[in-house]
């Protein structure tokens, strides 16, 4: 515990420098801005701000860009309540009950206890990372090859069986994300696969352009030539207070959806959606008067946006300590740690003890910003809102035209970019989910190398997955998983994801 | 604008369903995936080759495919996904094609403004002067915080801006 405090006094001493604090805060400017916009999510968004990256040294670059995703967790929550429109998917279930709240005239307390739950729930999924991390990272040493397949083959189960909607859709989107990720050299035989005679495709697809076209694009295509949005309300400093009795409501789901999403993160998946689902189908069903949900229930607005901003916290977790990314955000901060000569994994936090103390501190100080930042300015931020659409979209792909450009200075990435938005605009049509295929675009060859590399360890023997401890538990995990999952198909009946909103009736369309 | 369709055409859209469509798409996809595998060793199962894993992830992807496709006849018909803004999405999406294509000829700056005005002039058709206005102020605002401040490399046209 001593060791831990004063590794999170280097944290501090490296974070509290005026230019570090200074790119935390226009991260977090920045990520409020991205998530109450409607056409960037906060993927699209820290893809997009990738390049800005290059030129600075990897502390601040992970701290800008941290800042800008769970900025991006706040900002969703304020277009949520106030117009009913989820400025990113993990928004989605503040909308019910948050914006219920406006209509009865209560937005401000919604937006205060939205702040105060993320707040919560943020500096909660801070203290984990901090306490679990570096166990986990300890513990992930003894992981050699034969682990990490089983990791990632688990990942993808359990993404399959945490999701929302249909299983199979999920496992296809995944299995498309795998076969992007096998254009290119392969690292074993030096053979190179599917890249039709052009050249910059032997470095394969880069998740930049895959993250861009599936999560900016797709939804701007999808939300072109909607209408002038509607007006917006802009409540006062004083009207943000909320009663004794929506302070009393919202403590128990502030605490348990901090507690959900956390939990949530750690696990592979698009941990900060599927909380927020899991948080209000928790609070509705506990709840004395579940009636109250979708009529202005506060506790709806405060389990799942505490439950969001927890997991997107925990989902650094394994990223930190593994090296492994459990969703596509954590595959760009990847990427971009990656840009600067640091690999993720287990011997980061020993080898680069200020990046990830530094990195720990930051989001401590992250989300007192927001704080500040949130509550007195919302005024100010929706005011953006009032832009229209037809100005807005245009800029917006102009930005992901930028963005992607310059990782690489390529105009082939922008070529994948653009026909990615075109299959994810379709894809989203026929009710699939995205973020599977950049999950399995960046694990794709981290898979094959391991596998393959656990058979050349073993001398081709498969049965080198079930003599070490560590892989016979994941993969009955993963097995038992999969069969559950399987379940719904020949069986009818409700099964858990039901009672917490992540079947595909309960989930609201375009999701 | 929503696609028309001939009545004759309307019963055979009645009933496939969504899922049938997708995971037909799929099928033919792995099949295509395994198709160009051919040309990469497979090796064995205990001495896995470069064509291992794309054909086993090609095989994955069919069984899912064949699985949703299977499944499917509960779907949402396909008529009933409403496609009111398909033309637009298509138009943006052969705009930002030409984009592309003009970004290393033309350089940033030029390409920016003629993407915004076209977009903001012809398909929102707003007020030419602040289509004008936000093309060129966003080009050079955009490219002075990321070319100058931040110093990352963008294309510049054949004249020298």
């Amino acid at each position: 515990m001593a060791e831990t405090a004063q590794n999170l006094l280097l944290g501090f001493s490296v974070v509290l420098q005026p230019s570090v604090l200074v790119y935390a805060f226009i991260g977090c400017l920045v990520g409020t801005l991205v998530g109450m916009l409607p056409g960037l999510g906060p993927l699209a968004g820290i893809s997009l701000l990738l390049p800005a990256t290059f030129g600075l040294n990897p502390i601040i670059s992970v701290v800008l860009l941290s800042s800008v995703y769970y900025g991006a967790m706040y900002g969703g929550s304020t277009t949520s309540i106030l117009m009913r429109i989820p400025g990113e998917a993990a928004s989605v279930m503040t909308c019910v009950d948050g914006y219920a709240m406006t209509q009865r005239g209560r937005a401000g307390p919604a937006l205060a206890i939205a702040a105060i739950g993320s707040f919560v729930a943020g500096t909660f999924g801070v203290v984990g990372l901090m306490l679990l991390a570096p166990t986990l990272a300890t513990f992930a040493l003894r992981f050699g090859p034969p682990e990490y397949t089983a990791l990632l083959l688990m990942g993808f189960l359990v993404l399959a069986y945490m999701t929302g909607g249909s299983m199979l859709k999920t496992l296809a989107m995944a299995g498309f994300g795998l076969l992007l990720g096998m254009i290119g050299i392969d690292a074993m035989s030096g053979y190179t696969r599917f890249s039709y005679d052009i050249v910059e495709l032997g470095d394969g697809i880069g998740i930049v352009p895959v993250a861009v076209g599936l999560f900016g694009v797709s939804e701007i295509l999808l939300t072109a030539g909607q209408p002038v949005p509607p007006k917006v309300q802009k409540p006062t400093l004083r009207q943000l207070i909320p009663s004794r009795e929506e302070f009393r409501l919202s403590v128990g789901p502030i605490v348990r959806g901090s507690l959900i999403g956390f939990l949530i993160g750690i696990i592979p998946g698009s941990a900060h959606i599927i909380s927020s689902f899991v948080s209000y189908g928790v609070e509705r069903r506990i709840s004395d008067h579940p009636e109250r949900f979708g009529n202005g229930a506060i506790e709806g607005v405060a389990g799942p946006e505490s439950a969001n901003n927890s997991a997107a916290t925990g989902a650094f977790i394994p990223m930190m300590a593994l090296g492994i990314p459990t969703s596509p955000i954590m595959a760009v901060m990847i990427a971009a740690l990656m840009l600067h000569g640091i690999s993720p994994g287990p011997m980061l936090i020993t080898q680069e003890p200020e990046l990830f103390w530094g990195f720990v501190a930051s989001m401590y100080i992250g989300n007192v910003v927001l704080l500040i930042l949130n509550l007195p300015m919302v005024g100010l931020f929706v005011n953006l809102l009032r832009v229209p659409y037809s100005y807005l979209y245009p800029c917006v792909l102009c930005f992901c035209v930028l963005g992607t450009y310059s990782v690489n200075n390529s105009t082939l990435d922008v070529w994948i970019m653009l026909v990615m938005g075109g299959v994810g605009y379709a894809f989203r049509k026929f009710g699939y989910d995205l973020a599977p295929v950049a999950l399995g675009l960046i694990l794709s060859p981290m898979l094959e190398l391991s596998l393959r590399q656990s058979l050349a360890m073993s001398a081709g023997d498969y049965r080198i997955f079930l003599e070490r401890p560590i892989t016979v538990t994941m993969l009955v995990i993963s097995t038992v998983m999969f069969l559950i999952s399987l379940k719904p198909l020949f069986f009818k009946g409700k099964d858990w994801r039901a009672d917490v909103g992540l079947d595909e009736q309960s989930q609201p369309p375009g999701v | 604008m929503p696609m028309t369709r001939t009545p004759g055409a309307t019963g055979a859209w009645e009933a496939i369903r969504t899922d049938q469509i997708s995971g037909a798409f799929l099928l033919l996809l792995a099949a295509y995936v395994g198709w160009e595998d051919r040309v990469f060793p497979v090796g064995t199962l205990a001495d896995p080759g470069p064509g291992f894993m794309p054909l086993l992830i090609a095989v994955f992807l069919g069984g899912v495919g064949l699985l949703i496709a299977v499944f499917g006849g509960k779907s949402e018909p396909f008529s009933s996904i409403p496609w009111p803004e398909a033309r637009r999405a298509v138009l943006i999406l052969v705009i930002s094609a030409a984009g592309a294509f003009a970004l290393e000829r033309l350089g940033y700056r030029l390409t920016m403004i003629a993407l915004l005005v076209f977009f903001l002039g012809v398909v929102e058709r707003r007020h030419p002067f602040a289509a004008a206005a936000v093309a060129v102020g966003f080009s050079v605002i955009t490219y002075y915080v990321f070319s100058t401040l931040l110093q990352v490399q963008l294309p510049n046209s054949p004249w020298g801006f």
